[in-house]
């Protein structure tokens, strides 16, 4: 160990020398800062936003208040009031956005068919999309391998071709004491930057402290040291610097870029899910259509979902709120399997990444990073599941009115329902992307060791 | 009579070449071998075969009575090593490089005690506080020679030390090693500085494809006859 200690003090003064790690080191330290103040910065506009919404509401019912002065027919509330399904971030997303800069984060409601409401806003942008975000998980995943790379692609090959390792390797020390050393003197200045940015990140982002903190620092760490295994496979190698670097850069390009685009491309072929638009169209089609279907054949679908209210006044006049609600109804009925065979898809793609991962441990880590900031696709459907009860709980208060000829008054309108819901961690995922990581880091720590033992480190 | 370093049958074969075929070599302690030969004659195959860098394909090295091949680190206490062309960290000062590599051998001196290490072997005592790479090959060798003096070795492995010295220094050298060796340090030292090696070398060996063709004492023949000897095995 003593020999180990003074090997890895010189490697601080070799360190200091290298100036252009010592940029490069800085380099990512600033862009994880702006990492974090982009995440920061993009949850807080959307705090913001989210904020401005009961505003919008509040206007929106003083305007209903002017225009109709007493009480009136709940459907021309219905139809005109508009309200929000809220899907507020978890503190967490500001470190790792996901798909929250894609998805929408609030959904506008009214009393008609949900679907088109629902997914009126699922087409993104792509140029958004292609920019992707720019938060702390992003550079966690992307950018510190590479830094990795810089500091470990010349680790003993740089002493072999300058002619050092030759003295060095005459004196009484193990080659590996000496890998061993470097090694651990490069991933003490990495651990320390990704803890660093990820101390600096959750406190700049306000996170609880809770189990999710050390799940971060414990998925970064693994991660890193991932790197540090396949730094250490090719190091074994031993092959020259320049050999070194395209290895390294080879398998993150491997990992981190060709690997998820396969795996994408893969599963959407493998998992086809129709566009949200599609499901609108076709909701849209079935409502349209109910304007010239025959109001009775249109009342007795509805009132075989809702029989408490077969007995309301059969409808005689050319137009009734509650046969337009009723067809808006039917039209979300007539598109319902197909979207739960919607939301299904998307669970079952993103099961199937999540299933594949153990194939690219960037994957791993991000989906990981996403399921801890409650900012991946599986928290996006559990909020569009809960904006569909919310709607539900809309047509529960406005139907009975509607259907027992009950007005609407100023008082209801406090008496809505409102809505609020704020993504959760998702636990069980980040656990499994735990196991994965200790099960990759695991090979190829081992892998390493081994060629390490086989191939005797030789100074030229 | 115990020797510091001993090649019993050593062999090594390479892919395609045979560098060593079956060396026998005994030094005592005080002894200074000095190995002749031309480039590719099998010295500096010997000297890694000492050193541990390279495995025997058969026979044996012995260091200080222990196996190379099983006592890889063990036999490095034992042994300093100045190589053809000495490189360092060119970050470090001289001081800084001794330090770290005398630490390595199990060695913390103080700062006075570095700095006259290395003005012994030559070095200028303003150039230890510079930056290596600001270093002539010359210089870089004396702290070569410095780190292998500090080592406080039985065996001191040297292979074409004196090349980039001037001359003065490559004398300087040459009392260094007498004085080493008066105190019972065992030198190998791979040389095609003929004159040098009768000068300093109690032994001369003359290699020739791997094999020790010759030994003679150095007390028995003047410089002229040892270069005659030594064109003679070369043509």
């Amino acid at each position: 160990m003593r020999v180990f200690w003074i090997l890895f003090s010189y490697e601080w003064r070799h360190f200091r020398a290298a100036k252009g790690l010592v940029l490069l080191c800085g380099l990512l330290l600033a862009t994880g800062l702006y990492g974090i103040y982009y995440g920061t910065t993009e949850i807080e506009r959307q705090r913001q936003q989210l904020a401005t919404l009961p505003e919008l509401t509040h206007r929106n019912v003083e305007e209903l208040k002017v225009k109709f002065p007493g009480p009136t027919d709940a459907g021309d509330i219905g139809y005109y009031h508009s309200t929000f399904a809220v899907h507020h971030p978890d503190p967490w997303a500001a470190l790792s956005l996901g798909l929250r800069d894609v998805n929408p984060t609030y959904v506008k409601l009214r009393l008609l068919g949900l679907h088109n409401q629902l997914y009126a806003s699922d087409n993104t942008n792509p140029m958004k999309t292609l920019t992707g975000n720019f938060d702390l998980a992003f550079v966690l995943v992307y950018l510190l391998p590479l830094l990795i790379i810089a500091l470990c692609f010349n680790l003993l090959s740089a002493e072999r071709e300058e002619g050092i390792l030759t003295l060095l390797l005459a004196q009484p020390v193990r080659p590996a004491t000496v890998l061993g050393a470097k090694l651990a003197f490069r991933a003490g200045i990495v651990m320390a930057l990704a803890w660093l940015l990820s101390g600096v990140g959750m406190a700049w982002a306000g996170v609880p402290l809770d189990i999710r903190v050390p799940s971060w620092l414990a998925m970064s760490t693994l991660y890193c040291l991932f790197w540090f295994g396949v730094a250490l496979v090719v190091t074994a190698w031993q092959r020259a610097s320049a050999v070194n670097a395209v290895a390294l850069l080879g398998v993150w390009l491997v990992l981190v870029v060709l690997v998820p685009s396969l795996l994408s491309l893969g599963v959407a072929a493998a998992r086809p899910v129709p566009q949200g638009i599609e499901l609108t169209i076709r909701q849209r089609e079935e409502i349209h259509a109910g304007w010239d279907k025959p109001k009775t054949q249109t009342m007795n679908r509805f009132f075989g979902l809702y029989p408490q209210w077969r007995d309301t006044t059969i409808i005689r006049e050319r137009f009734a709120w509650r046969w337009y609600y009723a067809f808006q109804h039917l039209g979300d009925q007539a598109v319902a399997s197909q979207a739960r065979a919607y939301a299904q898809g998307l669970q079952q793609r993103y099961d199937l990444v999540e299933t594949l991962n153990l194939f690219s441990p960037a994957i791993i880590a991000q989906t990981s990073f996403n399921a801890l900031g409650g900012s991946d696709l599986p928290a996006h459907l559990a909020f569009q599941r809960s904006a569909a009860r919310y709607h539900d709980s809309l047509r529960a208060f406005y139907y009975p009115l509607l259907f027992r000829k009950v007005d609407f008054t100023h008082a209801d309108y406090a008496r809505e329902p409102q809505h609020t819901f704020t993504s959760q961690s998702e636990m069980p995922t980040v656990r499994r992307g735990l196991s994965k990581l200790l099960l990759s880091v695991t090979a190829v720590l081992a892998l390493g060791f081994v060629l390490v033992r086989r191939r005797s480190i030789l100074p030229h | 009579m115990s020797y510091l370093l001993e090649a019993r049958e050593l062999r090594k074969q390479y892919p395609g070449k045979l560098a060593l075929r079956g060396l026998n070599l005994q030094i005592a302690p005080g002894e200074i071998f000095c190995l002749l030969g031309q480039n590719g004659a099998g010295k500096s195959t010997t000297i890694n075969l000492f050193l541990g860098f390279v495995e025997p394909t058969s026979g044996a090295a012995f260091v200080n009575g222990l196996e190379v091949a099983k006592n890889v680190l063990e036999i490095k206490k034992h042994l300093a090593y100045i190589p053809e062309n000495v490189m360092l960290y060119p970050h470090l000062t001289g001081l800084e490089n001794l330090a770290l590599f005398s630490s390595l051998a199990g060695f913390q001196y103080a700062d006075q005690e570095l700095l006259d290490y290395l003005t012994d072997a030559g070095l200028p005592p303003e150039a230890a506080r510079r930056r290596v790479g600001t270093y002539s090959k010359g210089m870089r060798q004396k702290v070569g020679i410095a780190i292998a003096v500090a080592k406080h070795a039985q065996v001191l492995l040297l292979d074409e030390p004196t090349s980039g010295l001037d001359p003065k220094a490559s004398n300087e050298f040459s009392e260094l090693l007498r004085r080493l060796s008066g105190q019972g340090t065992a030198v190998l030292m791979a040389t095609h500085d003929i004159f040098r090696a009768k000068e300093v070398g109690t032994r001369v060996g003359i290699m020739r494809e791997g094999e020790l063709v010759d030994v003679r004492p150095t007390a028995t023949l003047n410089a002229q006859e040892l270069e005659q000897l030594y064109l003679t095995y070369m043509n």
